[in-house]
């Protein structure tokens, strides 16, 4: 096989945003073990090591301008350097989320009351999760059929939002908040809100790796 | 594809003795527009831009079956007058080829041989078919100094010059430009822009950036068959056939 050196740097990079992957998917895991159990500590470590994730965007952003100015790329490579520079931006996106949910936690400092089903939150959380953890594996295996099944998740994500946000709304419209929790409300729809945020990054992933892997563009959030 | 089509061509194969050079091409040539033919040396490429204006005939043991359909006619047909075709299917080569004349009869050598003699006609169309190869500007006051001395990218554009003045439809470029430094080259790859306008262009080119950059339309050419024909952005960003992914990144060839 020829262009060896350009190949080696091309896997290189598909390592990098795969690692810078892993680092924002542990940032999203921290963020919402800190919600679960109020530990303003491992929030205020997501909020620490954001800079870890900016600092990967702006390296792997450099590789792909490199890439792209250095060795005219054409065809798959194309593809993957151009999914790739768009990519860190969808993670590095769902970093900063992470570091609002983390404020959010350090800010209320204390276990927070939900005023709606805790069922439906906890799998608007655990789909949040799985999108992220699928969309990077996705596009590390170039795993078209688990990227194309991003939109109809993430209607169900919506539907959650949506359901939730009614419902805490209706809680506050009637009265069933005392004054203590109406903050807590106020904090959790804010967290709910840079969840569906989250989610629609990881279907922007997956958009970008079918293109990726087939040349189509999608729409993407 | 959509646009108007200069060129049909249809179950072309070429033999050069016993060698197949092509085999069983069917390819439209868009009419205003530049179509780029790569791939790796030896593929048929050349053979086929040369197919196009009867080059080939020059070749012993040549033998071709098939249709190359323009304005009508199958030009590979034996009666056809190759002159004729030649003035309005022009070829221009990798390598600059000037008369060791003056400029301005380089580009007058067409129409005389044409039967153009007033002086007054030989210089509009002088005049106007080195502005429609943009050196106009760098040779009007030297019309009369010998084209050898020109640098070799203004050279190539004097013989896009000459071509000019027989006012054909077609240009055929072999790699204009290989020959070039990178402003040369890129004087060349904005006159093609220019020229589209009003000429259809096919360009042979080793430069896949190149033809990414200049053509409308792309053919990838592998051991005499064309394996991929498709808009140039198409075959670049998404080509459908393995082989040219492999080419077009560096794979082989």
């Amino acid at each position: 096989m020829a262009r060896n050196r350009f190949t080696r740097k091309l896997n290189q990079l598909r390592d990098d945003v795969t690692d810078m992957g892993a680092i924002t998917l542990q940032s999203v895991e921290d963020a919402l073990a800190a919600l679960e159990t109020s530990n303003t500590a491992l929030a205020e470590r997501v909020i620490a090591n954001d800079n870890r994730i900016d600092t990967l965007d702006r390296k792997i952003e450099s590789q792909c301008i490199k890439l792209l100015a250095l060795e005219q790329p054409m065809a798959k490579d194309l593809r993957v350097i151009a999914t790739s520079f768009k990519m860190i931006t969808d993670l590095e996106r769902i970093g900063d989320w992470t570091v609002d949910i983390s404020e959010e936690v350090v800010t209320m400092g204390k276990p927070i009351h939900i005023p709606v089903s805790a069922s439906k939150f906890n799998e608007l959380v655990a789909d949040v999760k799985a999108m992220v953890a699928d969309s990077i594996e996705a596009y590390a295996q170039g795993d078209v059929q688990q990227a194309r099944s991003f939109e109809a998740r993430d209607d169900r994500i919506d539907y959650l939002y949506k359901d939730i946000v009614n419902n805490m709304v209706n809680a506050l419209a009637q009265g069933k908040c005392s004054t203590e929790t109406v903050s807590d409300v106020t904090s959790l729809l804010y967290i709910i809100r840079y969840l569906e945020r989250i989610a629609d990054h990881a279907v922007n992933i997956g958009n970008r790796v079918c293109y990726m892997e087939e040349g189509e563009r999608a729409f993407l959030k | 594809m959509s646009g108007e089509i200069e060129i049909s061509i249809k179950n072309l194969n070429l033999w050069f003795g016993n060698f197949q050079a092509l085999k069983n091409i069917n390819i439209e040539i868009q009419k205003n527009a530049v179509t780029a033919l790569i791939g790796p040396s030896g593929c048929g490429k050349s053979t086929f831009i040369k197919t196009l204006d009867r080059m080939n005939d020059l070749v012993d043991n040549v033998k071709f079956t098939g249709e190359v359909i323009y304005k009508g006619r199958n030009i590979l047909d034996s009666d056809t007058d190759v002159v004729e075709l030649r003035k309005e299917i022009g070829m221009v080569f990798q390598k600059p080829n000037p008369f060791p004349k003056s400029i301005f009869d380089n580009v007058a050598y067409g129409p005389r041989v044409h039967g153009i003699r007033d002086k007054k006609t030989l210089h509009e169309i002088a005049e106007r078919s080195l502005k429609g190869a943009a050196i106009w500007d760098e040779v009007k006051d030297r019309l009369n100094e010998s084209a050898l001395r020109l640098s070799g990218g203004q050279q190539q554009r004097l013989c896009i010059a000459r071509l000019l003045a027989v006012e054909p439809d077609v240009l055929l470029m072999d790699e204009p430009a290989s020959a070039l430094d990178p402003i040369a080259t890129s004087k060349i790859e904005d006159l093609l822009h220019e020229l589209k306008k009003d000429y259809t262009i096919v360009i042979v080119t080793h430069n896949m950036q190149q033809a990414a950059r200049v053509s409308s339309h792309t053919a990838f050419f592998w051991l005499g068959e064309i394996v991929e024909y498709a808009s140039t952005i198409d075959l670049f960003e998404r080509p459908r056939n393995k082989r040219t992914e492999d080419y077009v990144t560096g794979k082989f060839g």
